[in-house]
């Protein structure tokens, strides 16, 4: 009577041991899956905050008053300066690796500068690509303004 | 006398017994509960997180570019053509392009979805897109063209909108865009 009462107890005391450790390994994997969710977020948040400085260099770039429409408006390039700029010997004056711009619609590029270095990384926004017809009339395009940056 | 004291010193072993394990399955119970519970939180935060857009410079960016983009829709006379934004304006005032003899809605609709089926072409990473318009003040909310929707988003979304005042309300452009 008292050793089965004996194997019984240990018994238990088996069940609820293993019962515990079930439920730390549950608690465990819950904690690396919250973990793993959270890191994710880490690099979407650093992958964020980098296009989102790109995005502010590009926008520096595009209201230079060697490219934009005018003064009152950010993110719009002339045309026509692109025309000038991509024609001309500017190398030495940007201090990025590649200035490209292209419209969307009539998939036209303007290559403004290239260093041709290979280790960089491209980053665009889009901008107003526009061109006077007559008059006070312009006609704007979508564009992207695409910097290329020395990566590393 | 000895069998009876017997007898019921057994009945009272199963009775305890039985007790033990009806404890057991409530603990069980209780158990799985909570985890079911932890599970059902967890869904619930991971499907919110799904569906609500987060606000993007580039989204915004594109919007505002958007609105500014020269159509070939001109209300009065060529070439004063409107611009996304104004012929979104001229949709609701349901007016029509003369120089193209079609309503202005019929054109944005048209426009709009050319555009963006361009956008999605020249980005790789855009896998889906959704563009709203639609009109509301205080007491309704209706769309000036039917929503303009592309693709499977199994990415992030990310939106940016523009609000043009018109008489007794606002239209609101929406963009989304599904990253992956």
């Amino acid at each position: 009577m008292v050793n089965s009462l004996k194997n019984g107890a240990q018994m238990k005391i088996q069940q609820m041991a293993f019962m515990i450790v079930a439920v730390l390994i549950f608690f465990v994997l819950v904690g690396l899956a919250f973990i793993g969710w959270q890191f994710i977020g880490i690099k979407d948040n650093f992958n964020n905050l980098q296009k989102e400085q790109a995005i502010a260099s590009i926008r520096t770039i595009s209201d230079m008053p060697e490219f934009n429409c005018d003064s009152r408006r950010s993110l719009c390039v002339d045309e026509d300066k692109l025309i000038v700029m991509a024609n001309s010997s500017y190398s030495g004056f940007w201090n990025v690796a590649s200035i490209r711009a292209y419209k969307i619609l009539e998939k036209k590029s303007y290559l403004v500068y290239d260093s041709k270095q290979k280790n960089r990384k491209e980053f665009s926004t889009y901008v107003l690509i526009c061109k006077k017809i007559t008059g006070n009339y312009e006609k704007c395009d979508i564009g992207k303004l695409s910097v290329g940056v020395v990566d590393g | 006398m000895k069998s009876v004291i017997l007898v019921s010193c057994l009945w009272g072993w199963s009775m305890v017994k039985k007790n033990k394990g009806q404890q057991e399955m409530v603990g069980f119970v209780l158990i799985v509960a909570i985890v079911l519970i932890a599970l059902m939180v967890f869904l619930v935060i991971s499907i919110r997180n799904k569906t609500e857009f987060k606000q993007s410079d580039d989204v915004e960016n594109f919007v505002n570019v958007l609105m500014m983009h020269t159509t070939e829709c001109a209300i009065v006379y060529e070439p004063d053509y409107d611009n996304v934004n104004d012929l979104i304006k001229s949709c609701y005032n349901n007016r029509k392009c003369t120089n193209l003899n079609k309503m202005a809605c019929d054109y944005l609709n048209e426009s709009l979805n050319q555009i963006m089926e361009k956008v999605m072409e020249t980005d790789a990473s855009v896998s889906a897109y959704e563009v709203d318009i639609a009109y509301e003040n205080n007491e309704e909310r209706s769309y000036v063209i039917p929503q303009i929707l592309k693709g499977n988003c199994s990415g992030s979304v990310y939106g940016g909108q523009q609000l043009i005042s018109v008489e007794s309300g606002r239209i609101i452009a929406l963009v989304k865009f599904c990253y992956n």
